[in-house]
């Protein structure tokens, strides 16, 4: 073992970049031309977001007809989808409200990318509760407003908590994340020449002056706002599990579901994170500020909550076995055995199996291993709902009932549509705001807070 | 000035110029002469546009709202017309009832039509009518959807060209007369003729044109059992009816008498009748051999699966140990007869065939000790020998009392047999046959075996009746249509004590005619004598004679004619008769059972011969065994597959003589080995575009020599290439897959017990079981709870509530496409659970419905409140409100929930039922669900609303008695009841409360309102 002195707090930027730098570094993208690749990257999610509009129009002029949902089961993509997406948000919140209220100086680097992640992740999301619906022009009967005809929503049904969750979540995100970028607005603001863009970062700096004032009175906003978004971490994807766990059907109604999906969306969001950011260090040469060190970091928050994810999966079985209720023990049988089982292995392998691997360093800290691994992740993520949804729905109490669920193309270009959403939000969000936060950076910089050391 | 400045001062504080201000005087002029000269001259009120100010705000208006209207998007453009004369009897918005009669096959069923705004939307059973009481088969129900088929021939057609009707019968009167005077023949082929009145008609013509020839066939026939009945009693003797419900043991050789082979709605009734719990707990006990699973064969007690060509054999082992071994005879059997059966021995047999001995030997003592109470009842596909065998069996066994004289059947003109059908088809090859009159029969499909495709292009005119355009009317030069039968008069004499009447409820919707007056305007010689009631007075006059002479009322005929047409039918008086009395012949020694492979034909359940083919509603029912739709198939035995190396869905070639035909496999557990059963009335080629190419047509195999399709012997069979996707309500998993082996009665979804074991110990069901409790309150329902119990011991698993449901509650049809992807619609299905091993399985079948639980598991996850829960227990569904999240059906554990995936009016072949006359079939009191939206049973509530706006208007208290629902209405064996669960006194209370009665997934707490009655198998105690 080297010799590391484990009394100092090893910097998380590398080098000592001097601040204007950073300034430099950070706010290049914006106030150069996009080129040639992003262009090309552009197209390509962008292609991917019209087949799903067109796909999604087809849908709306045929119906929902033109998925491969049936009788038993009534839920097929568009569920797995909205709840893959609204997972891959989590990361965010958590990197940004929990590791910033544990004072985890690691997350400065990686917190406004990973936010900005959960603001897409939400939108895409939410796009799914609407149009999965047989009338998504009535969708607005989900909301209670008063009318008329004296009718409310019904209070009693998840999917009624999952509108104000999600929601809110998103809000408070959108407000956390706003309030986080005002101080870079101001820089901004200070470092434009162009006119234009003056009069919008003036806009949305609000009059930010770096004053000691306003830097008080922001480090306390944002501390209440990350204080007010961390139950939101654990609360979204509870109510979200709720959709499933508050029904009656085996393999759905399971008191685990609550931390088991909280543990798998941040597991997912932080492999979406990891590989999303891998790309966006090279790219933008972050390689200092996005350290490999906190690539590890990462790696081990996946890594545990991999663990999370396999116990609870243990845990189901153990469960259906303990309880002695058939229909509960067939339904997980079911899953590993029945004619589903093939998504039930790929989700196992990837969820538990592969991120095993992170238990080795040199893999942890290996980019080109540790991105297959989270693209794995995801895999095996997007899998887990499918598995919760799909194979429990196909044969549920009834045999008689029981079918085979088969996608068609149509819901094959919905899920890639909403790829395409996703990153054509993040390769725009590249280009017109600072992807790494300015002012959390230059803080945690060696130097930049007074010490005794240097005296 | 001064004055004028002061006054100027005081007066115009307000000035507009300086003149003014200084009063100038021309301004003053101007002033005071505000109108000036010239300026109203012209005023002339008359000479002025018309329009007044009144009138050029109520064109104002009246444009405004033009412009509105027009730009807003109201779908619904129909034009509604008041009565100017309402039509006597019709009250909008309120049904009227008409008896009449409609025919399938040999078989005529008394119906009751119920009409709305002078159209038919309902057919059920008329109740009043003593064979079929109130029960139809879905056949007769869905039979209402060719009425309105969008694909019928409405107008007469001159080599394939719509022409008229002056026309087509001038050039056809003529062709008569001069086959008359050329002295060529005339043939009439048509169906098993059930009206005496078209039977009349039908002879008057043969008199006007005495070269014609009548020719009568059925596809599936009984030619069988008559020739046997007739070689043991006498030619004329009546072939009875069987009174089920007397006899204690049923032996069933091969005849789905549940099913589809004839009379099944009164068989249905009669054997579930003494399999009603309520009533007694003496049982029949139903054994049936057969090679094909068949409806009968899942409802037996003991199943023995048996190649069809060793039925003979069986009974004669039979007989041999009955008669000879156990020396048990009513009379002493003669010698030729015995020393046939001395070559039989039941031990022999049953080794021989690997039965069950322990089995056989059970029914031999049943049979023995039920002398006098017990039946024997060959198949239509048993050979006449077999029928033979069987009557001797019964007379030997004194069960002749169980048949039934009275009731017994009447045939108005006899099947033509094989020989005369080869010779029509002779002298249409020799061209002697100048004009061949198609009366709605469809020989070039039915009769391919016999080569009728050629030998009617040697035909001279080829005149075909039809409804919808088949393959006879495509390749006619007159194709005439012919009025639906609720269009139509009609008669009917098939029981020997009832004759029906059936009479028009809806004036022809298009320019078709009756068959008959069609034949009687030929008779007249001209055209100008037909008129709308030619057939009409006809009928009447042919009445009395043929029935109102005979019983000559006091009333007096007219009254009597009109009483009868109300009743929709006559009951005839028994004529006094001795029972025939049987002859001893002797047995032709059929040959030996062979080891060829034996193709078995049999009709479609629900299309029958293809005449049904057309029928989106039918071709939806899924198969009562294998719950496929949309197709036939081969079914075969696992064993039997996996020697061919077939799975489901694999095609197979099957070939015989020079003819081969690719066919996909169902592995169908219970089928003999060595057999293949595939089913006619598919594969049709000339159809509407619902029944065209669906399926595959099996005719071509029939056996040409034979007038008995049912049987061909020595087919080869081999793997054909590729597959092909045959669609399914339910999965097919191998049953003997320990995986999911039995999970019906693991999880007491279907509950059952021996006879024996409830008449030991009645509460046998629920002992043991634990009692739950609720954690909360229970909702509290003080007025009339509505309910529904369905006793599995009187369900056969027919599937007629499914098409009486469907056409009830505008259910649409679907498609083969959507079907496969598991979409169909339907809200009450018959599930079927197999157990047992595949070469013996016992079969379990549970209609299967919304069960309205107490704790509906749907409502509470429905986020808009579209389904809830109503005062009177019923969950319902506001259609408006719902979104289509579906949530609801993932909860709902019975998945009776459906959803419209697509606006199923539309999407079905190109919107083929999604027009004016198609949707008139729709029930104007339910909803016609459109995209998006989720459906499911209603528990009818149409119906039940009716009833309370009656008892309200009445004065009185609802019952739960005053409401049938749909599928209540038409199960043929009563099985279904429905009410008020808060009266004690009714009958579904007594079901509900009965030691039998359970619900299905009890523990789930969700409190159905369906109790299901656990079957009873009447097995003997030692198999327990």
């Amino acid at each position: 073992m080297s010799a590391i002195d484990y009394t100092q707090e090893l910097s998380v930027v590398e080098g000592k970049p001097p601040l204007r730098e950073i300034d430099e570094l950070i706010i290049q993208p914006l106030d150069t031309k996009p080129d040639k690749n992003f262009f090309i990257a552009l197209s390509i999610t962008g292609s991917m977001l019209l087949l799903g509009a067109l796909m999604l129009a087809w849908s709306f002029y045929k119906g929902t007809g033109v998925w491969g949902n049936n009788n038993p089961v009534a839920w097929g993509f568009p569920i797995v989808n909205f709840v893959f997406w609204v997972g891959i948000g989590h990361a965010g919140t958590l990197i940004s409200a929990i590791l910033f209220l544990f004072r985890q100086k690691w997350r400065t680097g990686i917190a406004r990318f990973a936010e900005g992640m959960t603001i897409f992740a939400v939108m895409t999301a939410g796009v799914f509760p609407i149009i999965h619906t047989g009338r998504p022009w009535l969708a607005g009967y989900l909301l209670p407003y008063p009318n008329q005809h004296d009718l409310w929503v019904n209070f009693h049904s998840p999917l009624v908590w999952d509108v104000f969750a999600v929601s809110t979540y998103f809000t408070v995100s959108f407000v956390f994340w706003y309030v986080g970028l005002i101080p870079d607005f101001g820089t901004l603001r200070d470092r434009t020449a162009s006119k234009i863009k003056k009069v919008i970062y003036s806009v949305f700096s609000l009059g930010w002056r770096h004053s000691n004032r306003h830097w008080q009175h922001y480090e306390m906003v944002y501390l209440v706002l990350a204080g007010f978004a961390t139950p939101l971490v654990l609360s979204v994807h509870t109510i979200v599990s709720f959709d499933f766990a508050v029904s009656i059907l085996p393999g759905w109604h399971t008191t685990i579901f609550p931390p088991y999906f909280v543990a798998g969306a941040v597991f997912s969001g932080f492999a979406m994170v990891q590989n999303v950011l891998i790309i966006i260090r090279k790219i933008f040469h972050f390689e200092h500020i996005i350290t490999l060190d906190t690539l590890e970091r990462m790696n081990k928050i996946i890594l545990l909550t991999g663990m999370m994810v396999g116990y609870a999966y243990a845990m189901e079985f153990f469960i259906a076995w303990y309880s002695g209720v058939q229909p509960e023990q067939f339904a997980f049988l079911n899953r590993a055995f029945g004619p589903y089982m093939w998504a039930y292995w790929i989700m196992v392998s990837c969820n538990v199996i592969f991120p095993q691997f992170f238990w080795i360093k040199k893999i942890r800290r290996k980019i080109s291993v540790m991105f297959i691994i989270a693209v794995l992740v995801n895999v095996g993520m997007w899998f887990e709902r499918f598995v919760i949804t799909v194979t429990s729905l196909s044969r549920d109490y009834l045999p008689s009932s029981w079918a085979y669920y088969k996608p068609t193309l149509v819901d094959g270009g919905i899920l890639i549509g909403s790829f395409g959403l996703f990153f054509t939000l993040l390769i725009l969000f590249t280009k017109s705001l600072p992807v790494i936060s300015i002012s959390e950076v230059k803080a945690v910089v060696d130097g930049a807070q007074p010490s005794h050391g240097e005296h | 000035m001064s004055d004028s400045k002061i006054n100027k001062t005081k007066s115009s504080d307000y000035w507009k110029s300086l003149k003014e201000y200084y009063d100038d005087p021309e301004i003053l002029k101007a002033k005071a002469n505000e109108f000036q000269d010239g300026v109203t001259d012209d005023f002339d009120p008359s000479s002025m546009s018309g329009l007044s100010r009144r009138k050029f705000l109520a064109l104002m208006t009246a444009s405004a709202a033009l412009t509105a209207t027009a730009c807003s998007d109201y779908r619904d453009k129909g034009e509604i017309i008041p009565y100017t004369n309402r039509p006597e009897g019709l009250l909008p918005g309120k049904p009227g009832y008409y008896a009449s009669t409609i025919n399938d096959g040999n078989e005529s069923y008394g119906v009751l039509v119920k009409t709305r705004e002078g159209r038919p939307i309902k057919v059920d059973g008329n109740p009043d009518h003593p064979i079929n009481k109130g029960k139809i088969n879905a056949k007769i129900h869905a039979s209402l959807l060719d009425l309105y088929d969008p694909e019928r021939i409405t107008d007469p057609m001159k080599a394939g060209r719509k022409s008229d009707w002056a026309t087509v019968n001038t050039e056809i009167i003529s062709k008569l007369e001069a086959a008359k005077t050329n002295g060529k023949e005339i043939a009439i082929l048509t169906n098993s003729i059930n009206s005496p009145s078209s039977f009349a008609v039908l002879q008057k013509f043969i008199e006007k044109y005495p070269t014609t020839k009548l020719y009568s066939y059925e596809l599936h026939n009984n030619a069988n059992r008559l020739n046997g009945w007739k070689r043991a009693y006498s030619a004329d003797s009546i072939l009875p009816a069987i009174k089920w419900n007397e006899a204690k043991i049923i032996l069933n050789m091969d005849s789905d008498f549940l099913g589809r082979e004839g009379n099944t709605i009164e068989n249905s009734l009669l054997f579930a009748d003494s399999r009603d719990i309520m009533k007694s707990d003496d049982f029949n006990r139903l054994y049936s051999v057969e090679a094909g699973m068949s409806l009968t064969g899942m409802n037996s007690d003991y199943r023995i699966r048996l190649s069809a060509e060793s039925y003979y054999e069986f009974v004669l082992s039979l007989l041999n140990e009955i008669v000879v071994k156990r020396n048990v005879s009513a009379f002493p059997v003669n010698s030729q007869l015995l020393s046939e059966i001395q070559k039989h021995s039941l031990t022999n047999f049953i080794s021989k065939n690997n039965l069950n001995e322990g089995r056989i030997y059970n029914l031999v003592s049943d049979l023995l000790r039920n002398r006098g109470k017990s039946i024997v009842y060959a198949g239509d596909s048993c050979n006449s020998d077999t029928h033979y065998a069987v009557i001797l069996l019964n007379e030997v066994l004194e069960n002749t009392n169980i048949y039934d004289f009275e009731n017994g059947f009447n045939s108005v003109y006899a099947l033509s047999d094989a020989s005369e059908l080869d010779e029509l088809v002779s002298n249409l090859n020799s061209g002697n046959v100048t004009a061949l009159i198609n009366f709605d029969s469809n020989p070039v499909f039915n009769l391919t075996s016999k080569g009728f495709g050629s030998a009617i292009e040697n035909a001279g005119t080829v005149i075909t009746f039809a409804l919808t355009p088949n393959e006879t009317s495509d390749v006619s030069e007159y194709v005439l249509p012919i009025n639906h039968a609720l269009e139509s008069w009609g008669d009917a004499h098939t029981r020997v004590g009832v004759y029906s009447l059936q009479q028009p409820v809806i004036n022809p919707i298009f320019n078709t005619r009756e068959k008959e007056a069609e034949i009687l305007t030929w008779i007249s010689g001209n055209e100008n004598k037909y008129s709308q009631d030619i057939f009409h007075s006809f009928l009447k006059a042919n009445f009395n004679t043929y029935i109102g002479e005979k019983i000559n009322p006091v009333a007096g005929q007219d009254r009597f004619w009109y009483a009868s047409l109300h009743d929709g039918f006559v009951k005839l008086k028994p004529t006094e008769s001795q029972p025939p009395v049987f002859q001893q012949t002797k047995l032709k020694a059929t040959g030996k059972p062979s080891d060829n492979v034996l193709l078995q034909i049999q009709p479609s359940y629900f299309v029958g011969d293809g005449r049904y083919s057309n029928n989106g509603w039918l071709q939806e029912l899924p198969h009562p065994v294998a719950k496929v739709a949309w197709d036939n198939f081969a079914a075969i035995s696992p064993k039997y597959a996996e020697n061919l190396g077939v799975e489901n869905n694999d095609l197979i070639d099957i070939s015989y003589g020079d003819i081969s035909i690719s066919i996909p496999v169902i592995i169908q557990p219970g089928t003999a080995d060595n057999t293949i059963i595939v089913e006619t009335g598919y594969g049709r080629k000339v159809c509407g575009d619902v029944g065209l190419e669906v399926g595959f047509d099996v005719n071509p195999l029939i056996d040409s020599s034979s007038i008995n399709p049912y049987l061909v012997s020595g087919v080869s069979v081999s793997k054909g290439n590729g597959s092909y996707e045959l669609v399914s309500v339910q999965e097919h998993h191998a049953i003997d897959d320990e995986f999911v082996k039995d999970i019906h009665k693991k999880r007491n979804i279907i509950q059952e017990g021996t006879l024996e074991e409830y008449k030991n110990h009645p509460h046998f069901l629920h002992e043991g079981k634990h009692e739950i409790f609720s954690i909360t309150d229970e909702h509290e329902y003080n007025d009339v709870k509505w309910g529904m119990s369905i006793d599995l011991n009187k369900c056969t698993g027919c599937g007629i509530c499914t098409a009486s449901c469907s056409i009830e509650n505008n259910v649409p049809v679907v498609g083969k496409d959507q079907v496969g992807v598991g979409r169909e619609m339907s809200w009450i299905r018959i599930d079927r659970y197999y157990s047992g091993t595949p070469e013996e399985p016992e079969v379990s079948q549970q209609p299967m419905l919304c069960q309205h639980c107490d704790n509906a598991p749907c409502e509470n996850v429905c986020p808009v409140n579209a389904t809830n829960h109503s005062p009177d227990g019923l969950n319902q569904m506001a259609y408006n409100r719902c979104v289509g999240t579906r949530y609801c059906a993932n909860n709902c554990p019975y998945k009776v929930r459906r959803f419209n995936f697509y606006n199923f009016r539309d999407h079905f072949e190109d919107s083929y039922y999604d027009n004016e006359l198609t949707s008139l079939v729709n029930n104007p009191e339910v909803t016609v669900r459109s995209r998006g939206v989720m459906e499911k049973c209603t528990f009818c509530v149409q119906r039940i609303m009716d009833s309370r706006e009656t008892a309200i208007r009445e004065g009185r208290q609802l019952k739960g008695s005053d409401v049938t629902t749909a599928c209540q209405q038409a199960c043929p064996t009563n099985a279904i009841v429905f009410g008020d669960t808060n009266d004690a006194e009714s009958e579904v209370s007594k079901y509900r409360n009965h030691e039998l009665g359970y619900h299905v997934l009890e523990e789930l707490n969700v409190k159905p309102n369906v109790t299901y009655l656990a079957k009873l198998r009447n097995t003997h105690s030692e198999d327990v």
